[in-house]
């Protein structure tokens, strides 16, 4: 990434790019050629294709090839048993409404699209549920564990306990719609030589899936995914619509790009899926918890199965001696989920953070008094000390800021005309991850650091972490920094997800720029020059151009000894309107304890939209299925309600700020999950606060706070 | 989408020669609904008429009554001095719809023709009476938290999304249309129709007619006024229900109330019977709940949509609360 | 249940009937593989001469002559066409914002308009707001605040932005957050959005 004319040793390195139009998203690179492939999608929920006309479609003008499942192009791994069924063209089965099953190549765009149009298929439909609750309702319905039961202490202690609380919790399903549509551009060249423009979290993922599909040398394939518009976990995959066009592309003998469209991005790359949770909360009269049970069913694919996190946080965020949970998938008739931001950690906190208010109301408690005696001093499930955890400074931080004091124990106290004005706090937790990963680090003589590896960037601002963490071992300035990523011949890196990055390939930085500090002074050393001399005359003395090493980098021991999280506390005041329904998030603080904050500007703003995502999850976003047809009734931006910039209050960011050596070299943890994780609690909570409902079915809309 | 033809005309006359060649064939003046309706499949015209060159801008008072051209758009109305002075609930109400982006080209024409946003009209592969004669109401039994509650029928419970149109209709608008025998005027609560047998008809523009302008009579509601919104999200969102409400103040009596509803039927609302009510009464939020409860008489649920039941009185209320304080 | 079914088929028919007539029968006795090729060489004739219209129009203070579908929108043709890629696509239906652009200076969804309809018009993208290196007081703004993450909304955010401050829609941050609105950004970057822009209105800058 380019890295000009920065003002700021923190504004983003790509930020010049970025705002002149120069970034360039998968779908825009000019390939000479290029055709462009429209997809087909399945108009019934279950059952099987009997006929696929597509006579009128290649006629049409400008077609070039349509692709299904009756002329299917050789995909080796899928003519192997096991996997997935979700083979795309390798199947005449259908197993959710809207999915691909065929896709129209032609020479224009608009072309594509209109004879795509032309593709009429016929049916065989067979009986199909979308619907979770009825599915956890139907004894013959398949259920799995979707992650083995966990117990301390005693089982469903709650239940006896002085003062107890049992609740249900609803969530939606949520999609992740980032602005850029999803899509890739694939170019098949003789010799099975692939070349690829990905949306993608992970280039050497996409790599490895598409050398794995066709079974190919995994070096004859190459991956391009520089800038990503979003991503929220759905780049986590390579979906079958990805395969789709790579087969169409070797098909046709030339590129083609496939962008699917905004009703597209609902059913066939994932969403954070509908769960139905149940907390139960048993405390003494005095405020200390003595039973937790969190019990949480989540909705899966008929194909291919998939699990979240989401009862993890009831295990160790609270002093508890009888803890106990359980998490089930139920397969329904879509398409399958994936990760979405905070996967699911925010879908149980919702849950968790709302029965720990009900409880702390049930007691009479300041909510936040009541978390704070109950905040442990250990991670009771692993047993271990945690490396570090601020939790209680954050409390009273944000507490603080929001003004806490103004708010009244008693529901609906504070009341100004129509307005009843409420204050929520929640708190998020993540995994402070950490994986392997390789980083190429390239001192030259010209005063400029090149680092390489084979990560993404989704937005958050890898780069600019990555350039401030060098520029501070090496004190070069960041704007003769330059790290490269989003290319699969780079140097290995895991995908870009579960917080990971700073962590990951920040410590390979980290590494790599020590070891070229060194070698550094050991070329001075021979060359008779002191020990802190410049990098550029030292390589200038040694007739070198540069100096260039690689560095693997993983965690040791520690993370044996220690149990390592990220915390969050959001805090927010709401106002509620009595005669509309209407609610305004009108002041929001959320505290990050996720150690050494290593790039501020953009960490803020990671902070910032966790908690802008947040009041989408809280408040306006649900994707609404018609189980009837197992079809999306507002899969657009206009019914589908991603919050707009009016629905947003100026937000404070505070950061603890204080390193955790324990996790990584730089002490710092990462944070894009605890941004959002925990928020809609909070906001759930304040609502309560602001009028004595308790809205246990997310989002809260109008209709919910008047009924 | 098919590759229609595309004509450009800048005159009316031709505009409507132009459109009675070819039956398949559309006026287009901003698009943003109609191209949106053609990239979905709703609509699949083989001839669009650009009439955006058609001289019918014009915001000007004429006598006692704003006349606004068909062609004007919703923006340049919305900030004009004389709206801004003279209707103000017609500045706030086009405020409240779409974005700055939409209504830049969006026009008062297109605004009273734009199509509901009912997800079973939008999704061709969904049962849908208005969008296909006879093939069902998704609605009626399916996902209707957005439908109407007045004046439904059995074939539609759609509701027209437009908040311009709320605002026309609460300020005794006309509405003049042009056709092959010349031009005809009508009031603008009737230009839009009720669903009954035949909700593929939104409004009463005959095939081979176009719209001109709507004429607004001056008035006296300029100080206490009000368009309020409640939405799912605090913009860019259709109404759940929407209030235009205008009252004409002598210290705190009601000389006239004008009061129309959006989101609730497959027309703008007049609220008639609240409108006689307060004529006369003191302005109380006692009287205006009497007045809301007046217009709830009729009323009809369809499950999901029941809140409205709740939410379209208190709307009520609070949009005349806010009308009367503000000044 | 495609009620345009029929309207569909009626296009093609008029298509085909007037290639059979016209340009086809010339060379429906060749060998299939060369009338697939003149099909289509045949076909791209038929377009230019019966479905194509002209478009002069001008982009960024640079006029362009075309000759395109009508179906094809203005944010189509700028991507596809001149290769103008920093206008994005983020929903083509009207509810994002992601496609702004100005036309004749005021703000429009790029992917709701026809890009003939826009004849003999000025547009101006967001590449066409700097000057060389020297960027926009809003794309400054943009930086300094962090106005965005993934980037992809941006462009959008800007031009709006932008227009919203030649409207004078900037009265308050209450103000500015609506009349921002019809831009959304997934990332969540709008209170930094409106910084951005209140830092413009205040510094009284050229915009």
């Amino acid at each position: 990434m380019e890295n000009r004319i920065l003002k700021d040793e923190n504004d983003r390195v790509d930020g010049f790019l970025k705002v002149t139009g120069g970034a360039k998203y998968f779908a825009e690179y000019e390939l000479p050629g290029l055709t462009y492939g429209v997809l087909v999608t399945s108009t019934i929920t279950k059952g099987k294709i009997t006929s696929l006309d597509t006579k009128a479609a290649e006629k049409a003008p400008g077609v070039i090839a349509v692709l299904s499942h009756l002329n299917k192009p050789s995909a080796p791994a899928y003519e192997q048993e096991g996997g997935s069924q979700m083979k795309i063209f390798y199947t005449d089965k259908i197993f959710y409404n809207g999915q691909p099953i065929a896709i129209v190549v032609a020479n224009t765009f608009e072309r594509a699209t209109y004879a795509a149009s032309l593709v009429k298929t016929s049916y065989a439909k067979e009986d199909f549920n979308t619907n979770l609750d009825k599915a956890i309702k139907d004894p013959k319905a398949k259920k799995l564990q979707g992650q083995p039961d966990y117990k301390r202490g005693v089982e469903n202690a709650y239940k006896t306990a002085e003062i107890k609380i049992e609740q249900q919790y609803i969530l939606p399903i949520e999609t992740h719609n980032p602005m850029e549509l999803h899509g890739i551009i694939a170019d098949w060249r003789p010799a099975n030589k692939v070349t690829v423009y990905a949306k993608t979290q992970g280039v050497k993922a996409t790599q490895g899936t598409i050398a794995n599909v066709f079974k190919i040398p995994i070096e004859n394939i190459q991956v391009n995914s520089e800038f990503v518009g979003g991503g929220f976990g759905m780049g986590l995959k390579t979906w079958p619509l990805e395969i789709a066009t790579v087969m169409a592309s070797k098909h046709v003998g030339k590129p083609v790009k496939l962008v699917i469209t905004r009703m597209q991005m609902f059913t066939m790359v994932g969403n954070r899926p509908t769960a139905i949770q149940k907390v139960g909360l048993g405390a003494t009269k005095d405020g200390k918890l003595t039973g937790i049970t969190h019990t949480a069913f989540g909705e899966s694919a008929t194909y291919e199965n998939f699990t979240e996190g989401v009862v993890n946080m009831a295990k160790f965020m609270y002093q508890c001696d009888n803890v106990n949970t359980s998490y089930t998938i139920v397969p329904v008739d879509l398409g399958v989920p994936i990760w979405m931001r905070g996967p699911g950690e925010a879908t149980g906190a919702f849950a968790l953070e709302s029965a720990i208010d009900e409880m702390a109301h049930e007691l009479d408690m300041d909510p936040l008094d009541f978390r704070i005696k109950n905040d442990p001093e250990m991670d009771q499930q692993k047993n271990k000390p945690f490396s570090s955890k601020n939790i209680k400074e954050a409390y009273k931080l944000g507490a603080a800021k929001i003004g806490w004091s103004e708010r009244k124990n008693k529901p609906g106290s504070l009341v100004e005309g129509p307005w009843q004005t409420g204050y929520g706090v929640s708190v998020g937790v993540f995994n402070a991850n950490r994986g392997k990963a390789s980083v190429k680090g390239t001192l030259k003589a010209d005063g400029t650091l090149l680092l390489q590896s084979a990560t993404s960037d989704i937005g958050p601002g890898t780069g600019t972490g990555m350039g401030l963490i060098a520029s501070k071992l090496l004190n070069i300035p960041t704007n003769k920094i330059t790290f490269e990523l989003g290319d699969s011949s780079l140097p290995p890196a895991p995908s870009q997800g579960g917080s990971a990055t700073l962590s990951t390939i920040g410590s390979a930085v980290n590494d790599v720029c020590l070891a070229l500090k060194s070698t550094i002074a050991e070329l001075a050393a021979n060359s008779n020059m002191d020990a802190t001399s410049n990098f550029v005359d030292v390589l200038k003395k040694n007739k070198l151009p540069s100096v260039e090493i690689t560095k693997e980098s993983q965690s040791g021991k520690e993370r044996d000894n220690y149990s390592m999280y990220s915390f969050s506390i959001h805090f927010v005041q709401v106002k509620v309107h009595k005669l509309t329904g209407v609610v305004k998030v009108s002041k929001i603080v959320s505290v990050g304890d996720s150690g050494k904050i290593v790039s501020p500007k953009t960490a803020r703003s990671q902070m910032v939209g966790g908690a802008v995502g947040g009041i989408g999850m809280a408040l306006t976003e649900e994707a609404i299925l018609d189980h009837r047809y197992g079809r999306y009734i507002n899969n657009n931006f206009a019914d589908y309600h991603v919050p707009v910039n009016a629905d947003v209050p100026e937000i404070d960011v505070i950061f603890i700020d204080k390193p955790d050596f324990l996790v990584n070299p730089m002490g710092a943890k990462g944070m894009g999950e605890i941004a959002l994780i925990g928020f809609s609690a909070a906001v759930a909570n304040a609502v309560f606060n602001a009028t004595g409902k308790r809205i246990r079915t997310l989002p809260i809309t109008p209709d919910k706070i008047l009924a | 989408m098919i590759n229609f033809q595309y004509l450009r005309t800048t005159s009316a006359k031709s505009a409507l020669a132009l459109l009675q060649k070819d039956k398949n064939s559309k006026f287009i003046a901003g698009g943003t609904n109609l191209i949106d309706l053609m990239k979905r499949g709703v609509t699949a015209p083989e001839k669009l008429i650009d009439i955006n060159h058609v001289p019918l801008k014009q915001i000007e008072l004429i006598g006692t009554k704003i006349h606004i051209g068909a062609l004007a758009t919703n923006s340049a109305v919305a900030d004009h001095a004389l709206i801004k002075e003279k209707l103000p609930l017609l500045s706030w109400a086009l405020q409240a719809g779409a974005s700055a982006q939409l209504r830049n080209v969006a026009t008062v024409g297109g605004n009273m023709m734009q199509r509901t946003r009912c997800g079973y009209f939008y999704d061709t592969e969904m049962p849908c009476n208005k969008r296909e004669a006879g093939s069902g109401c998704g609605a009626l039994e399916g996902f209707n938290r957005m439908h109407a509650i007045f004046g439904t029928s059995d074939k539609c419970i759609a509701v027209h999304p437009s908040d311009m149109c709320v605002a026309l209709v609460a300020l005794d608008a006309e509405v003049v249309l042009l056709g092959p025998k010349g031009e005809r005027k009508i009031l603008f609560k009737d230009f839009h129709r009720l669903a009954g047998d035949t909700p593929q008809l939104d409004n009463n523009l005959k095939p081979d007619e176009m719209i001109v302008r709507v004429e607004i009579p001056l008035n006296n509601l300029a100080k206490h006024s009000y368009y309020l919104k409640v939405r799912d999200r605090a913009s860019y969102a259709f109404a759940l229900v929407s209030v235009a409400a205008g009252l004409e103040l002598e210290d705190n009596k009601i000389l006239s109330a004008h009061l129309a509803m959006g989101g609730v039927a497959h027309k703008p609302w007049r609220l008639t019977k609240a409108e006689e009510f307060l004529k006369g009464k003191e302005a109380t939020e006692e009287n205006f709940a009497q007045a809301a409860k007046l217009s709830m008489e009729n009323a009809k649920g369809f499950g999901e949509n029941n809140f409205k039941l709740k939410l379209a009185p208190n709307t009520i209320i609070e949009a005349l609360n806010l009308a009367k304080r503000k000044a | 249940m495609h009620s345009s079914d029929n309207k569909k088929n009626s296009g093609d028919s008029r298509r085909d009937f007037l290639k059979k007539s016209s340009l086809i029968t010339a060379v429906a006795l060749t060998p299939s593989v060369a009338m697939k090729a003149a099909e289509s060489q045949a076909d791209e004739k038929f377009a230019e001469l019966f479905e194509k219209i002209p478009l002069n129009i001008t982009v960024n203070n640079k006029a362009y002559k075309a000759s395109i579908e009508p179906r094809v929108t203005l944010l189509d043709y700028l991507r596809e066409e001149l290769h103008l890629t920093g206008t994005k696509k983020g929903c083509d239906h009207g509810q994002c914002g992601a496609c702004t652009v100005h036309v004749d200076g005021a703000r429009i969804n790029s992917c709701l308009s026809l890009a003939v309809m826009n004849e003999g018009k000025k547009i101006t993208t967001i590449e066409g707001l700097a000057k060389g290196e020297e960027l926009h007081p809003m794309q400054q703004a943009f930086i300094k605040h962090d106005g965005f993450q993934c980037g992809y909304c941006t462009s959008g955010q800007i031009m709006s932005a932008v227009a919203c401050v030649r409207e004078g829609h900037t009265n308050s941050r209450a103000e500015i957050s609506e009349y921002m609105s019809g831009n959304i950004c997934r990332c969540g970057a709008y209170p930094n959005i409106v910084d951005a822009i209140v830092e413009v209105k205040e510094g009284g800058m050229n915009v």
